[in-house]
């Protein structure tokens, strides 16, 4: 296995683990607040569509994200107002949006399946620190939006578990009635963390049609919308678990094109007789045997879920 | 409960004063109030149906007018291929059959408060098995043949159930999201099944899996449809029976509703989540082993077709109530026949699924509207200086709750 092969590899494994940390962060923001996003796959089909659509009307792909975090953030406040403002069902109203961005992104992006887009991200090669072998093109020859990542999940840490406002927002997650009664209001924060979350899915498609994919066709997202759910549980809920998982899924997501193409034998076996597909399915499985693992944890310490996640709030109903 | 003359809880009050600053930058605005009505609409869930189909054309008229289209003209050939002619009602019933059958997989889990958001991956699972009995057992006489297949179809829906319904039962693990990830670890499966070890030698470079022996598929019954349509029929039917004339269907109502009243009536919790959400599996299996004999000549990743998510919201729309679903299936294998349609106009089938969606987001939101009135209401309780909470009946102080006797009770 040459070196070019691996720097490759773990070059990709970056580049996956900022699109679904991306997603993963704003699912995170919004689960702690006590609302489910089953719509986070269709939020990432809606912001890759329009943000590349919109890059290529303006050239700028800075532009198409920003246009592609609006997007998301516009998508994510029909679930607010369907599960948050009306107290309708989470689940429903996350899985239509699903279903409906994904057929919406269909509709509005037909004319731009064939474009080839102009205005993609390019590498940032920092000064005197890409050149370096190995670390450098992994660490400091990504794309702006890899960095972005990082500082944005510093910032979400910083806000959860540093401010007031974090505060407020970690207790509407554990029990909405108590943080209604200290004088918060639970729908303004509970939307405000589902369009903060859509912003992030949005930002997250884009990444993927003005990036990695730099394109756009109809099955672009491929389930990774489904891998930011599971992150989620994977990281327990905070940040910086949350980061250590999505290099782990990225690291999955990053080998299975790559590793039937891996000349590489661990103990007499043969790394590339591996399935790509069944390299596909480690993500979830690891994510149910988390979730199996912190359910027996929780008789002795508390479940790191949000309490009352999946529980609509209406103050006149008890 | 929600009684505006209530007198406000005196305990209560000295919690507003706790945090007064905080919470002064959203004080004095109007908002709305949700306030339960007291006069029923009859047929409730029916009206907010119609109404988000109303809502969902609407929209996507808006949508084919803004992309160049004639909507009257998109509207005329879904309905002429959908419902124009008993051809066209063969090819609706053809799709409704898949829905319906998730649809009942989900609602059966879900008359306990249960979601079975995996749907969609015990199908594949359920044809999974199926195909893989029919490839082992090829010379078996039709009949019995396809029997054994929709035998196999309920095992392999409840084999990718069984952890999930453990982990529900005896761990409190959150069905709604062990359920959904095996979804993708099912579709996997066979897509692994495909390029490896089921792989047909005579499909050369195309990752194809073998075709099923040409006994086993489905006798037709009229235009498209096959018997797989009687089969969801008779099933809506059985489920109708046990859930709301049997003592068991009634357990598992109350189970869901109201689990104490349940404990202290000595049913057994546990074993009545592991019915549910098994029966729920084998169903959702049993409906893919149906599209695959009724439908498919071969095993394929895509079999499964989305059915399984459908489902859900086709169950949650008919209030996971058997003639509901059987009337939405029906209404969305419509739309879905429709969308495929008007691709000869030029348009693309996504509208099908946009509309879909549509339905349910109008009828989710109309559904509340007439259960609820909507106020306007200024906040009190936060008086400006003073630290004591004003006198005088409030309206908008009666404690709040959680509702933590909700059905959607997780336990993540």
């Amino acid at each position: 296995m040459s070196e070019a092969a691996v720097v490759g590899l773990l070059v990709a494994t970056v580049q996956f683990a900022t699109l679904v940390y991306l997603a993963g962060l704003g699912e995170l923001i919004a689960e702690r607040s006590g609302v489910l996003n089953l719509g986070v796959e269709g939020m990432m089909a809606m912001g890759a569509v329009s943000g590349f659509m919109m890059a290529l009307a303006t050239d700028r792909p800075w532009i198409g994200f920003a246009f592609a975090a609006l997007v998301g953030m516009a998508v994510a406040g029909v679930h607010a107002l369907v599960s948050v403002v009306m107290g309708a069902g989470q689940v429903v109203s996350g899985l239509a949006i699903t279903i409906g961005g994904l057929g919406f992104a269909a509709f509005i992006g037909q004319d731009a399946v064939r474009e080839r887009a102009d205005a993609v991200f390019t590498d940032l090669g920092i000064a005197g620190l890409a050149d370096i072998r190995w670390v450098g093109p992994i660490l400091f020859n990504q794309p702006p939006v890899v960095y972005l990542a990082g500082l944005l999940g510093i910032a979400a840490w910083f806000v959860l578990n540093r401010t007031r406002l974090g505060l407020a927002l970690r207790a509407v997650g554990e029990s909405a009635s108590t943080t209604d009664s200290v004088g918060h209001s639970v729908t303004l924060l509970r939307s405000g963390a589902v369009l903060i979350g859509g912003a992030f899915a949005g930002a997250a498609g884009a990444f993927l049609s003005l990036y990695m994919a730099a394109g756009w066709t109809e099955g672009l997202i491929a389930g990774r919308g489904w891998i930011a759910v599971a992150l989620v549980i994977f990281g327990a809920w905070r940040p910086g678990r949350l980061a250590a998982g999505s290099l782990l899924f990225g690291f999955t997501l990053a080998l299975q094109p790559r590793v039937q193409t891996f000349d590489l034998s661990i103990f007499g076996f043969e790394i590339n007789t591996i399935s790509p597909a069944l390299l596909g399915i480690l993500p979830f499985l690891l994510t149910v045997v988390v979730l199996i693992a912190i359910s027996f944890r929780a008789r002795h310490r508390p479940s790191p879920a949000p309490a009352a996640l999946t529980l609509p709030y209406r103050r006149e109903e008890r | 409960m929600t009684d505006p003359g209530a007198a406000p809880e005196p305990t209560h009050a000295p919690l507003h004063t706790v945090s007064r600053g905080r919470a002064r930058w959203h004080r004095g605005l109007m908002r709305p109030v949700l306030q339960r009505r007291a006069d029923v609409v009859p047929a409730a869930q029916a009206v907010a149906f119609v109404i988000g189909i109303a809502v969902a054309l609407i929209a996507g008229a808006l949508l084919l007018l803004a992309a160049g289209n004639d909507p009257a003209q998109v509207y005329g050939r879904m309905v002429d291929s959908s419902l124009g002619g008993i051809n066209s009602i063969s090819r609706t019933l053809l799709r409704a059959t898949p829905l319906a059958l998730a649809g009942l997989a989900v609602a059966v889990a879900g008359s306990m408060g249960l979601w079975n958001i995996g749907a969609e991956g015990q199908m594949m699972a359920g044809a999974t098995v199926a195909a893989g009995f029919a490839m082992s057992a090829g010379d078996l006489p039709g009949p019995l043949l396809i029997v054994l297949m929709l035998i196999a179809g309920a095992v392999g829906g409840v084999v990718l159930m069984v952890g999930p319904a453990l982990a529900r039962a005896y761990l409190g693990v959150s069905e709604i999201i062990t359920t959904l990830m095996l979804v993708e670890v099912s579709i996997r499966i066979v897509e692994w099944l495909e390029t490896g070890p089921w792989k047909d030698p005579e499909s050369q470079g195309f990752a194809l899996i073998e075709p099923l022996p040409d006994q086993a598929s489905l006798p037709g019954l009229f235009g498209r449809t096959h018997v797989g349509a009687l089969f969801a029929v008779a099933l809506l039917v059985a489920f109708w029976l046990a859930v709301s004339r049997t003592a068991w269907g009634y357990e598992l109502r109350m189970a869901g509703s109201s689990p104490a009243t349940a404990r202290y009536a000595g049913i057994s919790l546990q074993r009545k989540v592991l019915a549910a959400l098994l029966l729920s599996g084998a169903l959702a299996g049993l409906a893919g082993a149906i599209e695959l004999t009724g439908t498919a000549t071969r095993l394929d990743p895509g079999l499964s077709n989305g059915y399984g998510f459908a489902g859900i919201i086709v169950a949650a729309l008919a209030l996971m109530r058997p003639s509901g679903v059987a009337a939405v299936a029906f209404v969305f294998g419509a739309v879905q026949v429709g969308g495929q349609s008007i691709q000869t106009l030029g348009v693309t089938s996504s509208i099908a699924t946009i509309l879909q969606a549509m339905i349910l987001i109008g009828a989710l939101v109309a559904a509340v509207l007439l259960n609820y009135r909507v106020r306007w209401v200024r906040p009190v309780g936060h008086p400006p200086e003073e630290a004591a909470p004003p006198a005088g009946p409030a309206l908008d102080r009666t404690p709040p709750s959680d509702g933590s006797s909700n059905p959607e009770a997780s336990g993540v």
